[in-house]
Parts: C-alpha cells; structure tokens; sequence
C-alpha cells in the first residue's frame, strides 16, 4: 500500500464517514483512525458524531514551510477552554507563533483551572479541539509547527 | 436506578462491571491508562476515556483524573472493583462531594475497617474471638517486643493500613522480631502511608476462611457463607473454594453471626468480606474485614446464586436487599483457580508479555472470567492476574475433576502462567482430601 492509496482511503473514510479503518495483508498492517471531535469514544451503537478533517496518519511530518509538525496532546483528562473567559480572546489561533511558557489553552480537571503551556516554540497550525470540548489524555489539541 | 457507571479499575474486574452493567440497562465508562489503550474489554463499554499514562499513580490510583474523566462523561456513579481506589476512603469523600455515588461501603465504614487495629478493637467488642496480640498500635519496637513475648513466638507483624495480604512479617524470636518490625516500619509507611503496625499470635496449622455479606442502607444485612483461601502463596490467595471442606453448619451460622454483627457495628453498606483463621481444633478468629468486591467472589455467586456485582450497584443506588438470611441456599460446591503471569518453576517471578497462543477451557461447569485472549499483551505496570477459572458442581468430588479437566484443556502459549501448578496441587492428596493449611503451596512446592 503507498501514500496515494492511503490518501484514497482516508478521502472514503471520511466521506462514508467511517471512523477506522483496519487492512492487512502479508504481516504488513495498517491502521487509519479519524479524529473524532468528542471523547468519550462511543463504541456502540456508532453514532456517527459531528466530522473532523482527516488527519494525516502519521506525526510528527514534515510542515509545508519544512517546520516538523507535531500533535500537541492533552497532558489531562478534562474539558478543554481556548479562552481564560467565555468572553475572552482565545489564547492562541491559528498562524500565531508560540513559545515554551506560551499558554495554549486550560483543560478543567475537578474544578481546577490548568493552564497548559505550549514547551515549544512554533507556530499554531490546527486547533484540534472544539472550545468546552471533553478531552481524553494524550488527545491531541493543537499542530503545531516546530520551529 | 443509575443510567451510567464509570469503572476506575482495568482487567478483568473492569470486564467483570461492565457486563453487570450490561445486563442492568446500565451504561458504562471505562477509565483506561495508556497501557491498556489496545486491551478489547474497552470496546465493550458504551464509553472509554483515557486518564494517564502507564504508571498506576498517573492513572488508576490518580483521584483528580478519575473524578474529572466521570466528570466529563456524567455519570451517576463510579464502581472502584478491588484494588487500587477501591479501599480508599478519601476517594470515596471526593466521590460523595462531586455528587457521584461510590459503589461501596462510606468512607467512615471504610475508615474504620481500613485500620486492622481499630477493628480489631471492634470485634472485640463484640466478643468475636481474635488473635491474641497488641490491643493497639505498636508504636517502637519495644511495644512489639512486649506484645510479642506476651503472646508467645511464633508472631506475625502487620500493617494497620495493610491488609489483602500485604505488609505483613513473621518472627520466630526477638532478634527477626526486632529486624522485621523496622522494616516493616519502613514499608507500611511508604505503601500505606500509615506506618503503623501490631502483632498478631501466628497459628501454624490454620486455614483462611472468609464470609461474604451483603449489607442494604436500610440495614438488612446477609451472610453467603464462606470461602476458603487457604492455599496461599506469600499471603496471596491461588485458589479458594466454596463451602469449606472443614466448614459445618454450625460453625458457618457461628462465623456468619460474627461477620454480619460486625457489619451491623461498623454501619457497613454493600459487598464485604470478614476474613478469619480457622485452627486444626475447628475454632475460628478474626483478622480483617475487606471493605470491597473480592477477586474471588464468583466462587460464592456460583453456590448462591447471588450476582455480587449486580447487588453492589441496587444497593448503592439505594435498593433494599432483595432476599434475607432465610433465601441464601447453597447449592454444590465451586473452586476458582487463579491464573497468574507468573512462572511457579522460577519463583513466581511476573511475566508480563505477548500471549501468543489462548485457547480457553469450556463445558458443563466451566466459567473463565478474563479480560485476555490470543495476541493480548500483558502489561508490565498492573498485577499478573490474567484470569480465574471458576467450576461448579453437586459435590467437590465433581467439582475437582471438572477442575482438573479445564485446567488440561486450558492452553496458554508465550508466557508462563500458574496452571501448572494448580494442575500439581489438584494431583495432591492432602489437597483432594480438604487438608491442607496456610503453609501448604512453601511446604511442597518452596518458596
């Protein structure tokens, strides 16, 4: 299977909104899972959620620019706020440059607002995850471009 | 009734819930660390929420993680299983205080009980027999000493915070008392953060026989009989069975009392297990009461009848007992052998790793309580429980031949498990006459 093949199942997956996909063949395996843009995972009955761009099978990758370009993962289990306020500017958008002490958003853990910072420095190039979103662990919140 | 339960344990026992939960109606979250990301019981849950990373302080045993993961999910109430938070009143308070229901005992029942010194203190009140030994905590080694010369050697060192098995040292004489105390100090503190300990009269030829009971907040509580646990390796548990081969009636009605009046003293709600000694002259005593679901409950739902699980959570949400005292039957008998990764030809020694090949036993009588199967691998991080055979039948003769046949049939392929050696220890004589005490599994087959 090549880059072109899977760029081919990722364009079904997501218009027959299929969130994974399993082939093997020979002891050579692949994987594609779709994100999804709630946890927790409903695993059944599958109710189709609401759709997420494909993400690439593979991160870090190589950037556009050349930049490697890294998943950002949620150090907690919480809800996700890109803003310290609801009336308040997020704390980062896309296209803006970020360093290590840079706060990126606050996952809510049992009422304890945590800031979590970006310990890189970069350019944001995807928000992931949905404002007041439920995050799992090691979701991932944020590509970004390292620099 | 609750819509959905979060379970804050993994394995097999999380397996164990969510098919309670299943059968119930019932929803089910399964909080997973990253370690058990691939395990498939997850699928089975209605919903799956990653908490941490490997390491069981980060994850499993995190409080802040767990509260937050039913949290997100909303769920009414949070089952613990055995092990991890399962025992730990402050969790339980964090439940309370998030308005989640904790399927277990409250924390001032569990607080209680948690200290063995304190209940200890309890059963005496009771007039239950205990071992005699300190009437509290041995605060140096000097009180140790005192209780210990008091009660005569041999003696056994416990942790007051300890318990299922863990913290615990025997001494023969003041010198291994004395070196033994300081490092059991040592140990209590760090593992249960209570480092305090107290002696115990050590019974050479006993058996371990356990009581489950069943306690409503309305305060009906039952007994379903016993479970003995004598063959032990190490204080931990590798086969237990129902009824005991040395159990009468008489004596099961006396430890039943004893159990369901301490249950009644200490305001107990939902599943626990009273645990005691039974000595060659058919006397029992008291040691601890287990404030949880015990890994080995199938063996009583199995002669009962009764789905421990199933209860914990009507209880728990606020059911009254459906049956009384006078309901419990017992029917035949049942064994469990647990199935370890661990190799009995090399000192028990963990063997986590890939199960190449699972091929699980079946028939009349069989029941598998597992999370694992063929390409399953055994993480390093959590304990080496793989799975627990379970047989029931009309007699133990039935019982022990229906044993012997699983295990024969049962095959495991890349990881060395305990079959073999229940297979040896269900060859035994002195096992298949119902003799054996504590000592058994070291005195012929070593340490």
């Amino acid at each position: 299977m090549d880059w072109d093949e899977v760029t081919r199942i990722l364009r079904l997956m997501e218009e027959n909104r299929l969130v994974e996909f399993e082939y093997e063949d020979g002891g050579r395996r692949i994987r594609l899972r779709r994100a999804e843009t709630h946890v927790p995972i409903p695993h059944a009955p599958a109710a189709p959620g609401p759709q997420a761009a494909p993400q690439s099978p593979a991160t870090p990758g190589a950037g556009p620019a050349g930049g490697e370009l890294v998943r950002f993962r949620s150090p907690l289990v919480g809800t996700f706020y890109r803003a310290a306020r609801p009336d308040a500017e997020p704390f980062v958008n896309v296209g803006d440059e970020v360093t290590p002490d840079k706060v990126l958003c606050i996952i809510e853990a049992m009422k304890v607002m945590n800031e979590v910072k970006a310990e890189m420095t970069g350019v944001v190039r995807e928000i992931l995850a949905k404002n007041s979103q439920a995050v799992e662990y090691g979701e991932p919140l944020f590509v970004i471009e390292k620099k | 009734m609750f819509s959905k339960v979060l379970i804050a344990n993994r394995g097999e026992i999380a397996l164990r819930i969510i098919r309670a939960c299943r059968e119930m109606g019932i929803e089910s979250v399964v909080v997973y660390s990253e370690a058990d990301r691939n395990a498939h019981y997850l699928k089975l849950a209605d919903y799956s929420v990653c908490i941490g990373p490997p390491p069981p302080l980060q994850s499993y045993l995190d409080i802040s993680r767990i509260v937050s993961a039913a949290e997100i999910t909303d769920v009414d109430a949070i089952h613990p299983g055995y092990g991890f938070l399962a025992e730990n009143p402050h969790f339980a308070e964090v439940c309370e205080s998030c308005n989640i229901r904790f399927i277990g005992p409250s924390p001032e029942s569990s607080r209680l009980l948690g200290d063995k010194v304190q209940a200890r203190e309890l059963a005496r009140k009771l007039k239950i027999p205990t071992l005699p030994g300190s009437e509290a905590a041995a605060r140096d080694e000097k009180e140790a000493l005192e209780a210990a010369r008091r009660v005569g050697y041999p003696v056994m060192i416990k942790a007051a915070g300890g318990g299922g098995g863990r913290g615990m040292r025997l001494a023969h004489n003041d010198v291994s008392l004395v070196n033994n105390f300081l490092a059991a100090q040592a140990e209590a503190g760090a593992t249960f953060r209570n480092n305090a300990l107290y002696i115990e009269k050590y019974i050479e030829k006993a058996r371990h026989v356990e009581i489950q009971i069943l306690a409503d907040g309305y305060g009906n509580v039952v007994h379903l009989g016993e479970r003995d646990c004598t063959v032990q390796r190490r204080f931990q548990k590798l086969i237990e069975e129902s009824p005991s081969p040395v159990v009468t009636p008489s004596l099961r009605k006396e430890m039943g009392n004893a159990a369901v009046a301490l249950a009644r003293a200490a305001r107990y709600t939902n599943a626990g297990t009273c645990e005691f000694l039974v000595d060659d002259r058919g006397k029992f005593y008291f040691i601890e009461m287990n404030a949880r679901l015990q890994v080995e409950h199938p063996v009583t739902e199995m002669v009962t009848g009764v789905d421990l699980v199933r209860e914990q959570i009507r209880i728990a949400a606020g059911e009254r007992l459906s049956f009384g005292q006078r309901d419990v039957v017992w029917n035949g008998a049942a064994l469990e052998c647990r199935i370890n990764a661990e190799d009995p030809r090399n000192g028990f020694k963990p063997s986590p790793g890939r199960i190449a090949l699972w091929i699980p036993p079946g028939g009349p009588g069989v029941r598998l309580d597992t999370h694992v199967y063929s390409g399953y691998t055994i993480p390093p991080y959590y304990d080496s429980l793989i799975g627990k055979l379970i047989v029931h039948r009309k007699s133990r003769e039935e019982a022990l031949a229906v044993m012997k046949r699983a295990l024969a049939e049962f095959v495991v392929e890349g990881v060395p498990t305990t079959i073999p050696l229940h297979q040896v220890v269900l060859d035994h004589t002195q096992f298949i006459r119902g003799q054996v005490d504590t000592t058994f599994i070291e005195s012929y087959f070593g340490k």
